[in-house]
């Protein structure tokens, strides 16, 4: 599967991420980029509903831990990653297909590299088997 | 004569129960027979498919399926009754959602097989027979359905006009719904004749439970001695009316056991485990990632508990493999 070029989605908090950057220059970089308000705010149904139309993987940026805007969201989104982790593996999807990722960077420049880490694990684990 | 309007009550993959909810409209069928005809009821009158077969297009007024498709039997006897009816019903949990069975999508049809003709310490099955969809024998050809790769929904394989859930439906939703048919005063096509709020809406527990609903500890429901009065939730035990819809008048609930979720989710919602998942967390009392990782691993078959009646239904609807 070397030409395999995994389809990925990255939700990302506006709070903790790019929000100092070039939002349309960061877009260009980072295909199905998603900006969100809290990465709390992210039900675990987007995430499933992005498999269901062909995802390979998602990636969500968080705040660091105890730096929420709203308190708790992105320790909320780490439990609920968490807990579909083990729903995925029922379904026959590696857990390692979902990843959260709590850090911050205003300028948003190391979130094309982190897709990029990202997508060369993927690339290992190969596509979404058929259902 | 006046002819009544025609009926038919099939099961596809069923267990009986729906049939048996039926029944219990108690000395209300009689109102229900007086009123119509009953041309197709498998469990309890002895018609065949052939007497179907020979009702023209669009005579049967209405057709109540329950049951999930499994096999090819199951999807031709749907597909002829949405050919006969102008109005078809899912009716209960496994037609509305594929059901209880339809946590079977968590395995593939090669693994049940392997467990009940070859694996299973029950079998004894010298020479390795499986079932087969044509043998041959003494010259006769014997035919069985064809055991498909996974469970469906009925709307995943005929155009259904309206949903009961349940497991099975209660008899006051039921007489409602036949009752809306026969006086033509229904809501629009694809609706669930349900209420559209949660379970919790009407629990009678609902005012012990705490505003922040916080569990250390998640206990099942045989592992306490469970208030019969006291929110499940704030007893530690997880129960699915959160999410769940309302109108199956709480009967789990009401002998002291959490709600499991058979009338699927509340209007709206697509996917209930997926849609849960974010209120499990929540409820979640935890200080680190070990805390959080002990009480979520203390739940013995999360995916089972949160898809225990709509699996098939769901976004993802089976395992990859």
């Amino acid at each position: 599967m070397s030409n395999f070029e995994p389809k990925l989605v990255c939700f990302s908090c506006r709070f903790g991420w790019g929000f100092l950057g070039n939002e349309a220059e960061l877009s260009s970089q980072i295909k199905n980029w998603i900006p969100i308000i809290c990465s709390g705010k992210l039900d675990t149904a987007h995430i499933v509903d992005a498999f269901k139309h062909g995802a390979d993987g998602v990636l969500v940026l968080g705040c660091p831990e105890g730096e929420c805007h709203y308190q708790d969201g992105n320790y909320e989104a780490k439990k609920r990653i968490y807990l579909l982790h083990k729903v995925l593996a029922s379904y026959g999807i590696e857990p390692d297909r979902v990843r959260i990722e709590m850090s911050l960077d205003p300028e948003g420049k190391s979130i094309p590299k982190l897709v990029k880490t990202m997508s060369d694990t993927i690339k290992q684990l190969g596509p979404v088997k058929k259902a | 004569m006046v002819t009544k309007p025609k009926v038919a009550i099939a099961w596809l993959g069923s267990c009986g129960g729906c049939d048996e909810a039926v029944v219990d409209l108690n000395e209300a069928i009689l109102d229900v027979t007086n009123a119509v005809d009953v041309i197709f009821w498998p469990v309890a009158l002895d018609f065949k498919y052939k007497h179907i077969e020979a009702v023209n297009d669009g005579d049967i007024v209405l057709s109540i399926i329950n049951g999930h498709v499994r096999n090819s039997e199951q999807e031709e006897v749907a597909k002829l009754l949405r050919q006969k009816s102008k109005l078809v019903l899912a009716f209960g949990a496994c037609a509305c959602f594929g059901g209880t069975p339809g946590m079977a999508n968590f395995r593939t049809k090669e693994d049940i097989f392997n467990w009940v003709y070859r694996d299973s310490p029950t079998v004894v099955n010298p020479k390795g027979n499986y079932p087969q969809v044509k043998t041959v024998v003494e010259g006769k050809e014997l035919t069985l359905p064809e055991f498909y790769e996974q469970v469906f929904a009925l709307n995943q394989v005929i155009d259904v006009d309206y949903y009961l859930p349940g497991c099975p439906p209660p008899p006051n939703l039921i007489a409602n719904a036949v009752t809306a048919v026969l006086e033509g005063k229904l809501p629009p096509k694809g609706s669930t004749l349900a209420p559209h709020k949660a379970l919790c809406d009407s629990c009678k527990r609902n005012k012990t439970k705490p505003n922040k609903i916080a569990i250390k500890d998640i206990k099942r429901i045989h592992e306490i001695e469970a208030s019969p009065d006291t929110c499940f939730l704030a007893q530690g035990v997880l129960c699915m009316g959160i999410g769940t819809r309302d109108g199956c008048g709480a009967v789990c609930i009401e002998t002291n056991i959490p709600c499991r979720g058979c009338f699927g989710p509340v209007e709206g919602v697509a996917d209930a485990g997926a849609k849960f998942i974010p209120a499990l967390a929540s409820m979640l009392d935890v200080q680190s990632d070990s805390e959080m990782k002990e009480a979520a691993d203390s739940i013995d078959d999360l995916a089972g508990y949160l898809y225990r009646f709509s699996l098939p239904s769901s976004m993802l609807q089976k395992k990859r493999t």
